[in-house]
Parts: structure tokens; sequence; C-alpha cells
């Protein structure tokens, strides 16, 4: 399936690395050259032999396809209090069609995961957001700040392709809570404790400004001297072109702080971009949540959650969650695609970024555990324990659009089989930093893609033309 | 076939030299000659008696996709809540939200509404030009293009400061190739490198580019002369240096001079054209007359407007350096996104007010622009969407330019030192609605290098306005009886009957495949991603219609 020449993009972090180079024999993956240790064990040994088409389901049992979105079209259609929400791994070109579907039935859409999407949202509707695609840390950045995140495990590509190429006069900086891999890596280590994170940037912040500070009052409130924050504030803005790299919740803080960390960041690197140029980067996460957030932005003007209710796009902080009111039962008709819980966040309530994005249930590392071998397709559709999830008969009817072998696909109202993005499916993806990249599919699938499955939806429902590549 | 008839109406057509009462007959989505049987019927026919019949509008400088726009929808929430600020779901449409930068599908049924049919995104950096067609996929009726940055590109450049005007011609196509771009723009050239290199704002045609060491001058005469030799439709499109700054109407001037005899089209002009000094803000004017001239005298050289209205909307450039200076002046939020290789973006929100000196100087350098180039054909009217205001005030503008006492009863409300600070009480010129249709749609097409566009001879795209006379021009204007785009009756009695996606137009480039594999395997060298995912696929752009380069007039 991959063209000789082309290379292939890994969708299992938010690197997503577009330089592998696969090497098929005998309808099995033999060599994935330039995979990382999360990436190889899922992708050398998968079978790519074409995928027989799957039965769509409704009500548990095997139907047609024609019955199947009939069926779904008629729950839609009657649903008062819709829900479309899932979607962290789907193509752009998947997200536009779920985003014309939920215009059309005016239902509540939420991308990805809203613990770590609102508070990024939020931190950027109030104070706007200093970043940079990737590249420019990797041909300017001399400053390099890790804060309260471990892409060396979590990321394991990232150093050598984006933020740590080549070492001349650069300074790493680590910044957590205490020690990981990355912190290893780093010229310094600066350990500060989750409750201190805001402390800390604020004191970072006034330091840059020059504001006077009492020294007994820093080390109160952040554990460390004066002296040497203010030698860190020093480094950071002696920079030539720094960079800040944060994971989902910006820290290792409360969950409920995460906005509150954002945002100080961002006052942050917006004060030492009045002395130099500074940029804050996410580490990015598994799938595709920023390109689909960016696809409802466009079309509706909000992200990442919309209430289409009303007939119109509407938009709350708090409210306009789907996976909020599928929890509370809120609703009468779900659209899931391709898992509602895959992301990479596998702490619901937790409040700590997790070491790996494909940490599942068991909390194993992947390539350390019964997970790593000979599970071509499950791995790439992970579910934290305790998620919460719709089952059948409660709450309300559900469609589940995704591969055959989740366990949704058994409990849903109906489910429509696809195939998974980046294996059976190709497309595009956004980056953490907005480039958007190809993916290619690895293998033919005999299942439609969910976009073709929305568009026999909207179709069924008569909606307007979606308008993609038309 | 499909055929539609427009009968009786006066047919305002200056491209070719028509204003009077005429049939326009369009036959599958083109206009063509009336039939020579007399009794030939259509398949559909508006009875346009009565009413004044346009091409449909060009817009020649516009943000309506990519990275930035969508940045500044997600920054401002604030900006699409309340009932009027959202377009409601209608069966067969989608719905959406306005604000300053509207939704997707509001943008396009909004363009339409006011009888625009075409319009170009002026800023679109080649990394960002996937997401960007993307976009435009979800952007219905009318038809796009991209101008595709290349003023502070690494590769560009270099062959810049190689000084091989052959190699520069061969990036700038490759560029415009992989980025299914229309046209070539220059964005505060070399400037934006510089800052990001956290060097001295590059002030002067002759400073240099650290690291590179070519100055803007070189940059952009090599950039004109590039979209030149491969007979681009459109001129380069240049965005000069100190946007914003008190006096640079001086380097607009030279910059100007430094292009003498090449064609360029000058982007949102009324930014550029200030007097006073940036040592002494207070001193600020409006300084077009002199700029204004030199256009008159030379005929190689287009302009957009970039008017200000008053009112609350968004800056945004991607021109860096400026985009902090404006966010720091304003102190309010602020997004900015360093490309790799290419430029920078900045966008933040900002609020012209009648009150504000500064604010009501820009206001009237921008109506004096127009007032003053004498060749309406070289004034496109463009308010810089969003920067200056909103493309939905285009008939408020439009109004300005019709009517004096307008522009006088602004004026009279204004700080009395802004008034002397401009010359706009002393221009009594009003447009006529032939000189509108002339910097709505004509002119653009033509600076666009768009034969088929902004005119209703044979041949041309079946894209009409049809307009209500009234004395109350914005009523005019903003409420178009009927819009058809490419045959389709689009808007009738102010409803959107249907929204067809429109087509993206491109510069079809021929590259040499040697020469892109070198210029791929540089790229490779050190981006951050694969060079083989750089260019935007065949099948990416929407609806895509190639333009064949070296056809232009
Ligand atoms: S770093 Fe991430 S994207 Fe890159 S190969 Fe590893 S898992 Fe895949
Ligand atoms: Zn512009």
């Amino acid at each position: 399936m991959p063209g000789d020449a082309l290379p292939y993009t890994c969708t299992l972090c938010g690197c997503l690395c577009d330089d592998l180079e696969i090497r098929v024999e005998s309808d099995v993956v033999a060599e994935a050259k330039g995979a990382c240790a999360i990436a190889r064990p899922r992708l050398v040994g998968l079978d790519v032999a074409p995928r027989a088409a799957a039965a769509c389901r409704v009500d548990g049992r095997e139907a047609t396809a024609d019955k199947a979105v009939e069926a779904a079209a008629r729950i839609l259609a009657a649903a008062r209090a819709p829900l479309v929400l899932g979607m962290a791994r789907s193509t752009n070109e998947t997200a536009r069609l779920a985003v014309a579907l939920a215009d059309r039935i005016g239902a509540t859409i939420e991308t990805g995961d809203a613990e770590s999407a609102w508070p990024r949202v939020v931190a950027m509707q109030r104070y706007g957001s200093i970043g940079a695609t990737l590249g420019e840390v990797k041909a300017r950045g001399d400053v390099v700040v890790f804060w309260g995140c471990d892409p060396a495990t979590t990321h394991p590509r990232h150093f050598e392709r984006y933020s740590l190429v080549g070492s001349e006069g650069r300074r790493t900086i680590a910044i957590d809570e205490g020690e990981t891999e990355t912190t290893r890596r780093g010229d310094v280590f600066l350990k500060v404790r989750p409750d201190q994170e805001l402390n800390l940037l604020q004191t970072l912040r006034a330091l840059v400004r020059e504001a006077p500070l009492d020294p007994h009052r820093v080390v109160a409130a952040t554990g460390h001297d004066l002296a040497a924050l203010q030698d860190l504030a020093e480094t950071l803005q002696g920079a030539s072109y720094g960079a800040w790299f944060q994971g989902a919740l910006a820290g290792r803080g409360p969950a409920r702080l995460a906005e509150a960390r954002r945002q100080a960041v961002t006052a942050l690197v917006r004060e030492l971009a009045r002395k130099t140029r500074f940029v804050a980067l996410g580490l990015g996460e598994a799938g595709n949540p920023h390109g689909v957030e960016g696809v409802l932005a466009w079309q509706t003007g909000f992200t990442p959650g919309v209430d289409l209710g009303a007939g119109f796009p509407e938009s709350w902080p708090g409210e306009s969650s789907a996976a909020e009111r599928l929890k509370r039962g809120a609703f009468d008709a779900a659209v899931v695609i391709a898992g509602p819980f895959d992301s990479a966040r596998s702490t619901p309530d937790g409040g700590e970024d997790v070491p790996s994005p494909l940490e599942g249930e068991g909390g194993r590392r992947p390539d350390e555990g019964s997970r790593s071998q000979g599970l071509p397709v499950a791995p790439l559709l992970i579910r934290p324990s305790g998620a919460p999830s719709p089952s059948r008969g409660e709450g309300g009817s559900w469609i589940f659009i995704g591969d055959p072998e989740c366990d949704e696909y058994a409990r849903a109202t109906v489910a429509l089989p696809a195939g998974v993005p980046g294996i059976d499916e190709s497309g595009t993806y956004a980056r953490a930093d907005g480039v958007s990249l190809p993916i290619r599919a690895l293998r033919a699938s005999g299942n439609p893609t969910a976009g073709e499955w929305l568009e026999r939806l909207l179709t069924a429902i008569g909606a307007a033309t979606p308008c993609v590549r038309s | 076939m499909c055929t539609l008839l427009i009968r009786g109406g006066r047919v305002v057509d200056p491209a070719n030299g028509v204003d009077g009462v005429a049939d326009v007959w369009i036959r599958d989505g083109r206009v063509v000659a009336a039939p020579s049987d007399s009794d030939a019927r259509a398949d559909r026919t508006i009875d346009a008696r009565g009413y004044v019949v346009m091409p449909g509008g060009v817009d020649v400088h516009s943000h309506i996709a990519g990275s930035k726009v969508n940045a500044a929808r997600i920054m401002r929430p604030e900006e699409r809540r309340g009932d009027d600020r959202v377009v409601r779901r209608r069966s067969g449409f989608r719905s959406g939200t306005l604000g300053s930068v509207p939704s997707s599908f509001a943008t396009g049924y909004q363009y339409a509404g006011l009888g625009y049919t075409s319009a170009v995104d002026a800023a679109i950096p080649p990394l960002g030009a996937r997401t960007a067609h993307a976009e435009f996929g979800d952007v219905p009726v009318v038809d796009k293009a991209m101008l595709v940055l290349m003023g502070n590109n690494h590769l560009v450049m270099e062959a810049v400061k190689a000084g091989d005007r052959a190699a520069v011609e061969r990036t700038v196509a490759w560029l415009l190739n992989s980025a299914r771009g229309f046209g070539v723009k220059a964005v505060n050239p070399g400037g934006v490198e510089q800052w990001k290199r956290g060097g001295a704002r590059l002030a002067g045609w002759d400073d240099r580019v650290d690291g590179f060491d070519v100055s803007p001058r070189q940059i952009v005469t090599a950039l004109a002369e590039a979209v030149d030799a491969l007979g681009l439709p459109h001129a380069l499109h240049f965005h000069g240096l100190n946007l914003g700054i008190a006096g640079n109407w001086e380097q607009t001037l030279e910059g100007m001079k430094a292009l003498q005899g090449r064609r360029v089209h000058m982007a949102h002009v009324q930014f550029h054209g200030y007097g006073g000094s940036p040592d002494a803000p207070a001193d600020f004017s409006a300084n077009v007359g002199p700029l204004a001239d030199f256009v008159n005298a030379h005929s190689g050289i287009t302009v957009d407007v970039g008017q200000v209205l008053f009112g609350e909307t968004t800056s945004m450039t991607a021109d860096g350096p400026t985009g902090h200076f404006l966010a720091e002046l304003t102190g309010r939020k602020w997004y900015d996104h360093d490309v790799e290789q290419e430029d920078g973006c900045g966008v933040s929100p900002i609020e012209y007010k009648d009150r504000n000196f500064v604010h009501a100087v820009q206001w009237a350098a921008g109506l004096e622009w127009f007032l003053r180039v004498d060749d309406p054909w070289r004034v496109a009217l463009s308010t810089d969407h969003p920067n200056g205001a909103s493309f939905r005030s285009y008939p408020d503008l439009i109004a300005l330019l019709m009517d004096r006492n307008l522009r006088d009863e602004t004026l009279d409300r204004l700080p009395e030192k802004a008034r002397e600070r401009t010359g706009l009480k002393d221009l009594s010129r009003e447009y006529s609605l032939s000189e509108i249709a002339v910097v709505t749609r004509a002119g653009p097409a033509r600076i666009l290098g768009l034969a088929h566009k902004g005119h209703l001879g044979p041949g041309a795209d079946g894209d009409v306005a049809i307009y209500a006379p009234d004395d109350d021009c914005r009523r005019m204007f903003a409420m178009p009886r009927w819009v058809v785009k490419a045959g389709e009756v689009v808007v009738d009695d102010g409803e959107l009957k249907a929204a067809p996606i429109g087509r993206t137009l491109f510069a079809e480039m021929d590259v040499d495949p040697e020469a892109r594999a070198a210029l791929l395997a540089r790229l490779g060298a050190s981006a951050s991603f694969h060079p083989a995912n750089f260019a935007v696929g065949p099948d990416e752009a929407s609806n895509p219609l190639g333009l064949r380069a070296g056809a232009r007039p």
C-alpha cells in the first residue's frame, strides 16, 4: 500500500513523525525504519493483508449497510438532544463531515480530550498564544525548556526531530516534579512541586519584568532561592530564540488549574518576547485532536466543543461539552466516531500528565508488557480504565463508527465498521504546531472510511452538500 | 445545456465599455453572445428591467483561510455570540458565526450576499497551503485563490544572494506549484526573518538581513522579475516595509521607484502612506499625495487600499514584527506564529475609534488614496479584510466614495487635529456607478490577470450581481436583488438560494523534476517534516482550476 517513494506518517504520539520507511514482506510489516520504541512494536509485525469488510450491526445483530444506515438515520432524525463526539483520531476530512452532520442534526459536537483541550482553547481566548512551527525550534532554538513534561518517554523522537537537533551552544532546561529521562538529558534541572508551578511561572515573569521581589516570599512560594531563579530568568532572556515545551495540561498540577498555568506560560513568554524571540509549544497529543479542533473552528467559529442545537453555533466553556453530557446521560442519540476515549491521556480525573500516550489499563509502558506484541489494531485504540462510555439502552441510542474490533462495536445501537486512519485509511492530520501532513494507509480495507459513512448518513437524512473535495 | 437570460437591465460593464440597457445570456456557466435567433428562449429569465447589472465582485486582497484566520476565530469567541452575529442553519445550508472573521461557510455566504463571486487570500505560507486549501473547500459560492508568501523564504533569499535569476525563478515556480497557489506575495521582505533572528527592524531598502546578507530591495526586485519572467497572471503582490509606522511614506515611495518598470501590486497602501516620524508620534499625518502622484505617472503599479472603517475588528498579518508592534500598542491578546523558513504571523483584536487621532487619520488616508489615484483601474477596493474592517462593510465604503457629503459628515466628527493632518476635506471627487464597478470587479480582475472575470462579454464567467438602484448607495450595494454564480442564481431577493462550492484558481507551473528534487533536498535538510510531504497533492485543492502561466496579456 505505501508507495515506494512515499514515507509513512506515524500517528502514535504528538510528534507525528512523517519520515518512517515501511517495508512489507508477505503481507506483514517487516521493518519500520525510523520507528521509535513506542511505534516499533505496533508497526513491525502488523498484518497488512487486505481486510475483509465487517458486517454492520443494529441492536447487536448483523445487518446490511443499507439497513444500518437507515436505522442510524432514523435515530438521528428523531433526536432532540444528539451528540457527536470522539474524533481524536479522525482525519481532517472525516472531521469536516462530522461537523456537517452535527450542524444538520443540531448536535453538540466535541473533539478529543475535553480535559486538556478546553484549558488550551480558553487560555488562547483570554491571552492568545505565542508559538511557531517545530522547524523554527529545530533551526533556531538555543534555549529549550521542558515544563512538567517528559518527552524522552512520551514523545521519543521529539529531541532528534525537533527540540534538540544538534547541540551546539544550546541550553536545555527541564523543570519538573521529579527526575525523568528528560531531566537527565537537560543542562539544568529545576525541581518544582506541582502546587507551586503557578507561583514559579509568576515569579519568573516578575523577574523578566525586573519587578522587585521579596526573597523570603520567593522561597516560600517556589521552593527556590531568588538568586537561582534570577539565573534562570537571565538564561531565558539571554536566548536568541527560546522555546518552551509543555504537555497536555501544561504541568503536573491539578487539571482544574491547567488553564491558569497555560495563561501564566503565555504571559511569561509574552514578557520574554519583549526582549527576545521566545515561543511556547505543546508536545502534541496522539492522533489528530489539533487538526479536528481546527476544522471545528473554521466551520463553526468555535472549538473544541460546540452546541449547534439552537440552529447556530454556540460555545461556552464548561457547558458545550459533549463528553460531559454523555457522562450525565443528557442525550438521546450519540454518534461516536472512532471511539470517544482513545485519547492520549489515561487519567480522566487525575491531574497528572501520563508518562506514555499509549499506556493502557495496566499502566505498563507499551514496550514493557504483554501489550507489545502481536496486537496489530487494538493498541491503536486504547481506552483508559474507568472512562465513561455509553451503553445500549442507557441515556440514549448511539451510533458507533469505527474499528469493528473495538468493544464499542458490539455495544452500540448501530455499529458501522470503518478502518483506522493511518492503518486502513489515508488523509491528513495536523501536528500540534498546525502543520498539516498526509497520513497514509498501510493496507486495503474492505470497510468504508468513517467519512464515507458520514456522507451516507448525511444523504440519508437529507443534508446540504457537505462540500468536501467536490 | 442550461441557459439564463438576464433581460433588459442597465448593464454596467466597464471592461467592455458598456453602460446601457442590454441583455446578458449565460450558457453552461459562461456568458455567451445573444443568440441570433430573436425568438430564442432561455431555461430561466431574470427580468432585470430597472435594475443595474454588473459582473460579480472580485476581492483582490482579503484574508479568508489559513492558520492566522483560524487562530483569529479561535481567539475571539466574544465576537460571535449574540443573535446578530450568527448565521442560522436553513435547509440545505450550513450555520455559522460572523464577527470580524466569519466561519468558513458564512464567509462564502456573506461574500455572495454582497454580490462578490471571487476572493483572493493574500497571505498563505507554502507550509500552510494544505490547510488553507482544505478550508477553501468549506468556503462556498466564491471562487478562491491564494497568494503564496515568499519574501522571507530562505531558499528564495539564498538564490537572491547568489544573484542567480534563474534560481530565483525556479524557486518561485516550485513554491507556487507546491502550494497550488495563484500568485506571489512578499511581506516585509527580509524583515520578518530579521525579526525572528532578534535583529533590529529593517527600516530601509538597503538594510541587510543577517545571515543572508540581502536587502529588501534585492529580494523585491528579484521576485518581481521572476514573476514577470514566469509570465504569472498577477504581478508581484507586495506588502511593504514599516507598515503602520509614522513617516513610512518615504520608504513606500522609494520602493515604488526601486521597482520602476516592473509590474507590482502594492497591497493595502493606506497603511504605507504616513507622514511624521517614528520618534514623534504626534506628527503623524496622511501623506498620500506624492505616492498617488507617482502611481498616476507609472502604469505598471496597481494598488489596493486597505481602508480603515471605524469599529471593532481583528488585525492579522504575516508581518510578525508588525503584529507584535500592534499587540503591544493595544495591549490586547496576541496570537503569534513563526513558520519555519518562510514567515511569521501576528493576530490581535483592534478597535478603530473615530475619536482616536491616529485612527481618524488612517480612515481619511484610505479615502485619499481612492480619490487621488486618477485611474480607477489601478486602485482596487479593499479593507484588507479583516485588518481595516470586515469585507462585510464594503457597502459603507462604496457609499463614502460615491457621496462627498457623507465623507464630510464623518470628517466633521473627527478630532480637529486629524482633519488638519489629511487632505481629504479638499477632495470633492465622487465615484460614478461605473467607477464603482471598476474598483470592485473589473479593475481587480484585470489586476489579477483574470481574463474571464470582472466583465460580461462572451467567454466571461457567468458571475453577475444585479442591484436595485437606490439613492442610498450603501443600501443598494448591501442587498443585491439577484446574484448569479456560474450561471446559477445563488441569491434571490436577499435570500441565499444555492451555495455551489466555487473553484480554486491556481497558476499551472512547469517545474523541472531535477530542480524540484534539488530544492526538496535543501528544504528537507532543515525542515521539521519530510520533503515528500511538502507539496499539496493534486486532489487536495477544492474544485481546482489551473490557469496557464505565460498567458498574461
Ligand atoms: S516519536 Fe511518536 S510519532 Fe514518532 S515514531 Fe515514535 S510514536 Fe511515532
Ligand atoms: Zn492583508
